[in-house]
Order: C-alpha cells, then structure tokens, then sequence
C-alpha cells in the first residue's frame, strides 16, 4: 500500500514499545493486530476497531478520528523539520482521552491531542526518542 | 564544535563514514550535545527549537536489543528477535542514557535503541543510541518522596525520582520538579531509564492528564 499525500490528521505523536524483549516492554506483545516491533516503521493509532476506540476515546478530547484498521499504511511527518516517515498500523493506541487539550509546539505552532503512537524505529526517524513527543502532520 | 558539517545532504553520511573507518571513538571524552538529528536532554528538547533534520535521515537505520558485549566503540547488540548487530559509536554519536552523557556511560547488559548509517563491514555507525530509553502509559499506584509506583499493563514497576532531573508536566504544562500534584490513579506518562539490576525506572519525565472532556 502506498505512503500517501493526503491529508489525514494532525496532533501529537508519541512512542511506544512492542514485541521487544527488554526491560518494561519485555512483556509487550506484538500489539492489537499481533505484527508490532519496536524495529520496525510501525504504529499505533486510537481508532483502529471498535474495540480500540472504546478504551482510547479521543472524541472526548474533541478528535473524531476515521477508522484505519491494522495494516493501513500512513505517512507521518514532523511538522516544524519536514522530516517525514511511512508507517503501518500495527496496535491500538494511544490512550488520547488520559491527556486531552496536551500540546506539543515548535516553531510557535502547536499541536493538541496524542492522535498516534509511533515505534521507536519510526520516531527516531523523525525525531529524538528524549523528547518524549513531537507535534506531526498525518498524511494517507 | 558542530558535530555535522551542514549545508551538505551527504555531510552527515561523510561524516559518520570517515570517523568510523578512522575508528573515532569518543570513550571518556566530553558530554556530546545534541546534533542535527541526536538525542538531547529531554527538557532541552521542549525548549530548543527543531532544526531541520538532514535529509540523509531518510537512509537511516534502526537496531534495538540488549547490549552483550562492548569493544571500544563497538557495541555488539542482541535484537529481541534473534537477530545480531554490531553498533559503531563514533564522535558524531550522541549518546542519551537518563541524560546526554558519553559513551562510556553504557554498559554490557543495557538495552539499546540505534539509530545510524550501514555501513560496509556491516556495522551501524550510529548517529544517536539511547540506552534504556523507556516511554510507557502507567497508572500511579502509590507515590512516596523518592519513588513512584506505577502499574504498567499488569506489571509493577518502581520509578525512581532523580533530585536534579525528574520532572512532572501536569496537564501539558511546563515541567516543574514540584510532584506534590500527582494523585494516585491517575494515568502518567513516563519518559526514563530502565536500570537492569533491579528492573526498575529512573524518573525523567513524568507527564499527567486532566482526563477526559477537558479541553480549551
């Protein structure tokens, strides 16, 4: 499937941990859609089942995201840098409704709302994995 | 100095290639600063503004496992999926482990995340490894002066407060050290280090939410 150029959303883009096997993330199976390493361009995002926007809820922080279901491929990209990286969907996540109206800036421009969680291979290709969180722009 | 020449697409490629054919290792030397692409002081990284990303970035590769074996500036690397890798840690490297330090700061047995250039003797040379690095989505269980205790999916974990570095973001507000605002039950997120002799967390950063329906 093809890393697209149309617009899809915008927000925050964290990192998580899937399917490696040390410290904390040692437990951390292969995600919602059983594919998730952390070594691989992957991702998270809030409404891939049903199942997964019931416990993500980002509509209760204002986000209607649409449904994209495992495997859906998405094109992230920083929004200050241009960098810019081509995910698959592999998990369910991130848990938008825990930190609703969270902003992440550069530039002077801000980003509102965590709108999908990015494995560390494809964070760190637009961003440093210290910085916890980057502001993106989400492209399909 | 500037660890990357700039104003070159290919500098940084150069850069990384030349000082790890030379064999540049940066083993007991200076704090290396952030880079044009590298790991930073999480706190620098909110206040700094972005620069751009050099284009090679886009060429880069990834290595993630468990640290066996340390040979000057080689890093041998267990992935979690049996694979093996050889990481290269050159003078343009910064190196994250709870802060920017050097590389003399990693140890056998410390877990890894790589990011870097192939290169032909099948070594990465890597532009930037944090070690340890975690980000996880926790639920505060208990709070005392010195530690957290946070559940992580059904798993315990002691997260450890650092007096000169932890930080709490309450509500996407800029980090203060001050941690009298956390509340048992809430959901936290926590930026640090994993420390393998006792499987715990070294606090970084911890970021908590209003929850849901708040909004400006």
């Amino acid at each position: 499937m093809a890393c697209g150029s149309t617009s899809l959303w915008n927000g925050e883009a964290t990192w998580f941990c899937c399917g490696n096997a040390w410290g904390p993330c040692a437990s951390a199976g292969g995600g919602a859609c059983g594919t998730c390493k952390s070594s691989k361009l992957h991702a998270a995002w809030p409404n891939a089942s049903k199942a997964c926007w019931d416990i993500t809820r980002p509509d209760l922080c204002g986000e209607k995201l649409p449904r994209r279901g495992c495997g859906s491929v998405m094109k992230v990209r920083h929004q200050c840098s241009g960098a810019s990286v081509c995910v698959t969907v592999s998990d369910c996540g991130p848990r938008t409704r825990s930190f609703c109206s969270e902003s992440t800036c550069c530039d002077g421009t801000c980003r509102t709302n965590r709108v999908i969680d990015l494995t560390p291979a494809a964070f760190s290709a637009i961003g440093s994995l210290s910085s916890g969180m980057l502001p993106v722009v989400i492209f399909e | 100095m500037s660890a990357y020449p700039t104003g070159d697409p290919l500098a940084r490629r150069r850069f990384l290639t030349a000082a790890a054919l030379r064999g540049a290792t940066v083993i007991g030397t200076g704090v290396i600063g952030a880079t044009a692409l590298g790991a930073v002081d999480a706190d620098a990284a909110f206040a700094e503004p972005l620069r751009a990303l050099d284009p090679a970035a886009a060429d880069s590769t990834f290595v993630e496992g468990r640290i066996t074996w340390i040979d000057g500036g080689l890093l041998e690397v267990a992935g979690s999926w049996g694979e093996y890798a050889r990481v290269r840690v050159t003078g343009a490297t910064s190196v994250w482990k709870v802060r920017a330090t050097t590389a003399a700061a990693i140890e056998t047995g410390d877990g890894l995340y790589a990011r870097g250039v192939p290169m032909p003797d099948g070594t990465l040379a890597a532009d930037a490894v944090w070690v340890n690095i975690v980000n996880l989505h926790t639920t505060l269980r208990g709070i005392e002066k010195d530690r957290l205790h946070l559940a992580h999916g059904s798993h315990e974990i002691v997260g450890h407060v650092l007096a000169d570095t932890t930080s709490v973001s309450y509500s996407g507000a800029a980090p203060t050290v001050d941690l009298s605002r956390l509340r048992i039950g809430q959901d936290a997120q926590v930026l640090g280090a994993w420390r393998p002799s006792d499987d715990s967390v070294e606090l970084v950063r911890v970021a908590v939410g209003p929850g849901a329906g708040h909004r400006r």
